[in-house]
């Protein structure tokens, strides 16, 4: 009843220095903003306030005596925390909430409130007491940072979907310059197809019928370059498989067996047309030479690594390659050791018994020459 | 020889059909008509009743080989074989036609291949190992070995 009578002095007796009364003395100097009222009252007014409060609020202390705290609302307080301090009124239990409140000049505040009913000893109700803190501040700094995290979302958002725009634009750029680059090829298969048919010169014929050939070792590379896993990387040995079928059936030749020993060897993208052209001479040149007049025999392939080497073997056993086709200048030999250079590859030509075997050593990495050359021209 | 396979081309670049009917004939088979869209395909294809149809994937006017497939797949008397470059993005069962070549072909794929579906379609079960540039669509495969089973 003690602190009940020091409220009830300090509120409505309106003691200014609150003599004898050391409750009353420190919250009034107190530097935490407080205020009391009365519910006993019609509208709950204020019967209380200290220095602080009209400090952080700019009202006068007769401006606001008397009056219900809901002065300090403006237009951008929140209705959910009027309504929770509401609830807490009627139910009598303490409450503490931020609320945007007003000052005297309008100016908003972030008001971090306390407020706890002081009930007596036999259950009445008599005021509430009420403590604002100012943290605008805190809250200011809480809204930034909620606000830029939700700005960086936005952000990586957009930009995520910028880049999966992107991708799928180049993927669908990929997919079209692919299919454009093997038409292509697939058409100058067939100006070769249709020209060869128009000539009667034989000679004239077996060289267009070789370039034919040298297209469409280009184009396996081509169609097998975006079948497999790997776009950067092409496997020789599986290539080498497609290429020698190929071969053997397009020369017309039946008595010829193809036997394989192939193991993957992943090459470089570059490397693989050179790669490509240069077994396709080889190859033909042995269908052409080793086994003249419909002989039989058989031709045999190995691609294995080698360290960071990788081997080609061709081997037949025909007739032995003749030497003017080992000495000669002929186109096709000059193109096996162009590319041959452009590769770092070396070529052994050895005399079987019987037949040809011919060895070709390559590095399985591009050089980096060969690697920066592969980059310029994409 | 058997009777040769008569065979109709779906293909909208002129120089390659050009060349796939050079390649169908020096094989010894008979085209018995060309397309260059999938609604004339389909047309012809009833007019003709060819026993092998070779489907481009993009046809003129932005028409789609897909549709002349499964427009013809329940025909059973027509073999229906894509040639496109976009063979890796035939679906899994193929629509319902019987394999795929990948453009660029070899003129030995296309040679193999007519010799194989020959086999397939007048002597099967084919004895002939199906040519490297041709991938059997499972279900076409399926049928063909229950054909061997039956005998």
């Amino acid at each position: 009843m003690e602190q009940d009578d020091a409220w009830h002095l300090t509120g409505d007796l309106m003691v200014e220095d609150g003599k004898g009364d050391p409750f009353a003395a420190a919250i009034r100097a107190t530097r935490m903003p407080m205020i009391v009222t009365d519910p006993r009252r019609d509208d709950n007014p204020i019967v209380f306030v200290n220095d602080a409060f009209l400090r952080l609020t700019g009202y006068a202390r007769d401006e606001i005596m008397g009056r219900n705290c809901r002065f300090l609302q403006g237009p951008d307080t929140d209705p959910n925390a009027i309504q929770q301090i509401r609830e807490a009124v009627r139910a009598r239990r303490d409450i503490a909430v931020d609320i945007l409140n007003y000052r005297r000049d309008g100016s908003p505040f972030w008001n971090a409130l306390y407020m706890s009913p002081v009930i007596t000893r036999a259950g009445d109700l008599h005021y509430f007491f009420a403590s604002q803190l100012d943290v605008s501040d805190r809250v200011d700094a809480q809204l930034r940072t909620q606000n830029e995290k939700e700005h960086f979302e936005r952000e990586v958002a957009k930009r995520t979907r910028e880049l999966s725009e992107a991708l799928a634009a180049k993927t669908m750029l990929v997919h079209e310059v692919d299919h454009r680059v093997k038409n292509n090829l697939q058409m100058v298969a067939s100006l070769l197809t249709m020209q060869t048919r128009s000539i009667s010169d034989p000679s004239a014929r077996d060289a267009m019928k070789s370039m034919l050939t040298r297209v469409e070792a280009l184009g396996t590379v081509h169609k097998r370059l975006y079948q497999s896993h790997d776009v950067e990387r092409f496997d020789v040995a599986e290539f080498a498989r497609e290429l020698a079928t190929d071969l053997v059936r397009g020369s017309g030749r039946t008595g010829i067996a193809l036997h394989f020993d192939l193991e993957p060897v992943e090459v470089p993208v570059e490397k693989a047309p050179p790669v490509a052209l240069m077994m396709n001479e080889l190859i033909t040149n042995s269908l052409k030479h080793a086994f003249p007049d419909n002989r039989s025999g058989r031709l045999s392939i190995t691609v294995q690594p080698d360290g960071r080497y990788f081997g080609i073997r061709i081997v037949d056993d025909g007739v032995g390659m003749p030497q003017e086709v080992v000495g000669s200048r002929s186109f096709g030999k000059r193109l096996i050791e162009s590319l041959a250079r452009q590769l770092n590859a070396s070529i052994a030509w050895q005399p079987g018994h019987p037949g040809t075997s011919i060895d070709i050593r390559l590095p399985r990495e591009s050089s980096p020459r060969e690697a920066a050359g592969a980059k310029d021209s994409t | 020889m058997s009777q040769p396979l008569r065979v109709l081309i779906a293909e909208d670049e002129a120089l390659i059909l050009m060349q796939l009917e050079f390649l169908v004939e020096d094989a010894g088979h008979q085209v018995v008509g060309t397309a260059a869209t999938s609604d004339e395909a389909i047309r012809v294809a009833r007019e003709t009743r060819p026993d092998l149809v070779f489907v481009d994937l993009q046809l003129r006017g932005g028409s789609s080989g897909i549709d002349i497939v499964r427009t013809l797949r329940d025909e059973p008397a027509t073999v229906l074989v894509f040639v496109t470059a976009n063979a890796q993005h035939i679906a899994q069962d193929f629509e319902g036609a019987a394999g795929v070549i990948a453009k660029p072909f070899t003129e030995a794929v296309i040679f193999d291949t007519m010799s194989y579906l020959e086999e397939c379609v007048r002597r099967p079960p084919p004895r002939l190992s199906v040519p490297l540039g041709l991938r059997l669509a499972p279900a076409y495969q399926a049928a063909l070995s229950g054909g061997r089973n039956l005998e």
